[in-house]
């Protein structure tokens, strides 16, 4: 018998997950839709047609318009919309690189970006992490006080900030690093940009996990372990930190989008070639394509993280799909 | 088991016990009790500050905020200089001030590092400005840093009111009705906050400065689409706690409308986690116009910002790198001295509640 109920609660909790997931999927896609609705109306809204030359007269004018579909009615070219921005046919650039596919100008630049993110991330991440743990082992000592003054900084300080004081004390005066960026020189030069980004990221890992580690090492299973004879790193490591590390993917997705925005000046700054700084240029240079192009994508980056990890979460800690549910 | 058995064996039944009138005779310690006046009854307010107090870190916040907002209003009209009037002959002087130049520091000079290695010169002894001086020092166009970078904190500030009053009406509202009716309306309204949320902050900025000008309005507008997420999460759920408690029942039987429960009923008991919540949000949203400045999207010129001004100052901060220090000290002040305040509160209002 119970063996059987069990099995039952077992069938119950992944029908429950398949349902979350299923539902977030929805939501998520949804999303997409909307935003590419709205970009699409922008598109309509924006001055300037690409065929408003004065040479042209009414019928090469309709003829074009009917090469580019403008003639139809507008869902269908909303659909077509649709389909050319999800298989990455993203349009032309008109002021930055005139008639360049915009597809083109990202191959090159998003690779670079997501490198210099991602090891800001994992940076931040892993940084983050140790000083958490060493608050919360010596909380209350001056460790912890160091801990958290680094990690209030850290979270107040906006990171271009960082990143102008690196980039002059590091670039400029020691020129350890160099100031700008270099392809031929990678590693050297994505170190400053890297720091730089990661810095808030570290600073909320610090403090969430200083906050989670305090509650872990205060419960009622941590005292049964201790009182087991578990002891030193086992204790920490296997016990608490696996526990306290569930939440701590939460604040990751978040960070990785705040990480996007701080992208774009750091990247300026440091004159890197990447997505960031197309953005910026796009922007003060009124490519509407290019701009509209990059929302989209950021748009879906963005939500293709959300998605992952709150689908990682409902499935590591049944609590919280629960809890969201209700 | 066994120690309780010959426990029970060894116990042999003694004779009842017949109380004596010495039992009954005070104890005469009245010197041993006292009433405890230590800790009378304290309202939850008056609890609040002293808990608030007692944290260095969020008193130092507090402080700060306050030195910067009267600079911010009295900063701009001490210095004798106009925030926008440009004076190409005085341009990019290193700061000097009165008295203190006298010690050697702060007296105009700076160091210039040519290629044939660095040099220190005095821009205020090389032009004959005997009697200027800007406190730190002037931009490229010959303007004040000190008054700029006071008139740029005043629209940081300007953003942080307008950031509150966002979270406050808008959030709020949102959470606690979203909450409130619950049903179809919440289930709505929760989808329509999901689809929002969805969106990054970055991308509805940027597309809304596409179709409007620049200017403190816009990006008002666009903190008003963004910053209001945060807060009615928050109302909703404190509002989901709430919305069962006996008072509310109280208050619907004898017939409160809606309205009237929603605001002066629940409102006043969650108010704790609200305030916190605005105090986090200020720091986001002076960011967030600080980096629309530099993205070049933010106040038009000649008003500037304290984002602006470090965009400006980044252009010339390998050359002149005093141009850039006022406006970055005080933009990470603001941050901070918010951030700890907001820390702070969240301690000195709900003391269980754990740290995040």
């Amino acid at each position: 018998m119970p063996e059987r109920t069990k099995k039952n609660s077992v069938g119950k909790a992944s029908k429950i997950v398949r349902k979350y997931i299923i539902k977030r999927v929805l939501t998520s896609i949804f999303t997409l839709l909307v935003i590419l609705l709205v970009l699409f109306i922008l598109m309509q809204l924006m001055p300037g047609s690409p065929f408003n030359d004065e040479k042209l007269n009414d019928s090469q004018r309709a003829t074009l318009y009917a090469k580019y579909g403008l003639d139809q009615p507008v869902i269908v070219q909303f659909g077509r919309y649709v389909k050319n921005m999800l298989t990455g046919d993203f349009g032309v650039s008109y002021n930055i690189s005139k008639n360049t596919p915009i597809s083109q100008l990202l191959k090159t630049r998003l690779p670079i970006s997501i490198k210099i993110g991602g090891a800001a991330v994992a940076m931040g991440a892993l940084v983050g992490l140790i000083l958490g743990l060493l608050a919360a082992l010596k909380h209350d000592t001056w460790v912890d006080t160091i801990c958290t003054i680094i990690s209030v900084i850290g979270v107040s300080v906006p990171s271009y900030v960082f990143a102008l004081l690196l980039s002059y004390q590091f670039g400029f005066r020691l020129k350890i690093f160099p100031m700008l960026f270099d392809a031929k020189r990678m590693l050297a030069s994505s170190f400053l940009p890297s720091v730089s980004l990661s810095m808030f990221t570290m600073a909320s890992i610090a403090r969430f996990t200083r906050s989670e580690m305090l509650e872990v090492l205060d419960s009622d299973y941590m005292l049964l372990a201790e009182s087991k004879g578990i002891s030193g790193s086992s204790l920490i490591f296997r016990h608490a930190l696996r526990n306290a590390l569930i939440p701590i993917i939460t604040v990751l997705a978040p960070l990785i989008v705040d990480l996007m925005t701080g992208s774009l000046v750091v990247e300026k700054i440091f004159a890197i070639p990447g997505v960031g700084s197309l953005l910026v240029n796009a922007i003060q240079s009124n490519d509407y394509n290019v701009v509209i192009s990059l929302a989209f994508i950021y748009s879906a980056m963005y939500i293709g993280i959300m998605l992952v990890v709150d689908i990682l979460y409902g499935v590591i800690d049944p609590r919280i799909r629960l809890a969201k549910e209700g | 088991m066994g120690k309780t058995k010959t426990a029970a064996a060894t116990y042999t039944p003694q004779q009842p016990y017949t109380p004596v009138d010495s039992d009954f005779v005070l104890k005469h310690n009245e010197g041993e009790i006292a009433i405890d006046t230590n800790f009378a009854s304290q309202s939850f307010w008056k609890d609040v500050t002293t808990r608030f107090f007692h944290k260095k870190s969020a008193v130092a916040g507090l402080f700060i905020v306050l030195f910067l907002i009267l600079m911010a209003i009295i900063g701009p009209h001490v210095s004798g200089y106009d925030y926008s009037s440009q004076n190409l002959a005085n341009k990019n002087l290193a700061p000097r001030i009165q008295g203190i130049e006298n010690l050697g520091i702060l007296d105009g000079s700076e160091t210039m590092s040519t290629t044939t290695g660095t040099k220190k010169t005095n821009a205020y002894a090389e032009k004959k400005l005997y009697d200027t001086f800007y406190w730190f020092g002037s931009d490229r166009y010959g303007r004040d840093i000190w008054t700029r970078t006071w008139t740029g904190t005043r629209v940081s500030l300007i953003i942080a009111v307008a950031a509150t009053f966002i979270d406050m009406v808008i959030g709020l509202s949102y959470g606690l009705v979203s909450g409130y009716f619950g049903g179809k309306t919440d289930i709505i309204m929760q989808r329509i906050l999901e689809v929002m949320n969805g969106i990054p902050r970055l991308v509805i900025v940027t597309l809304l400065l596409l179709i409007l000008k620049p200017g403190m309005l816009t990006i008002i507008f666009a903190l008003m689409l963004t910053e209001w997420v945060g807060m009615s999460r928050i109302a909703r759920a404190e509002m989901l706690k709430l919305k069962e408690q006996e008072f509310v029942l109280a208050s619907k039987t004898l017939g409160a409308h809606s309205f009237h429960i929603i605001f002066a009923e629940i409102l006043p008991n969650i108010i704790g986690p609200v305030i916190t919540q605005v105090m986090f949000s200020i720091p986001t949203a002076i960011f967030t116009e600080a980096f629309l400045s530099f993205v070049g999207l933010g106040i038009p010129v000649p008003q500037c910002s304290l984002g602006s001004l470090i965009s400006d100052g980044y252009n010339s901060f390998t050359t002149h790198p005093y141009q850039i220090v006022a406006p970055i000290v005080v933009m990470a002040l603001l941050m901070l001295s918010f951030n700890l305040i907001a820390d702070g509160l969240r301690e000195a209002l709900d003391p269980k509640m754990k740290e995040m």
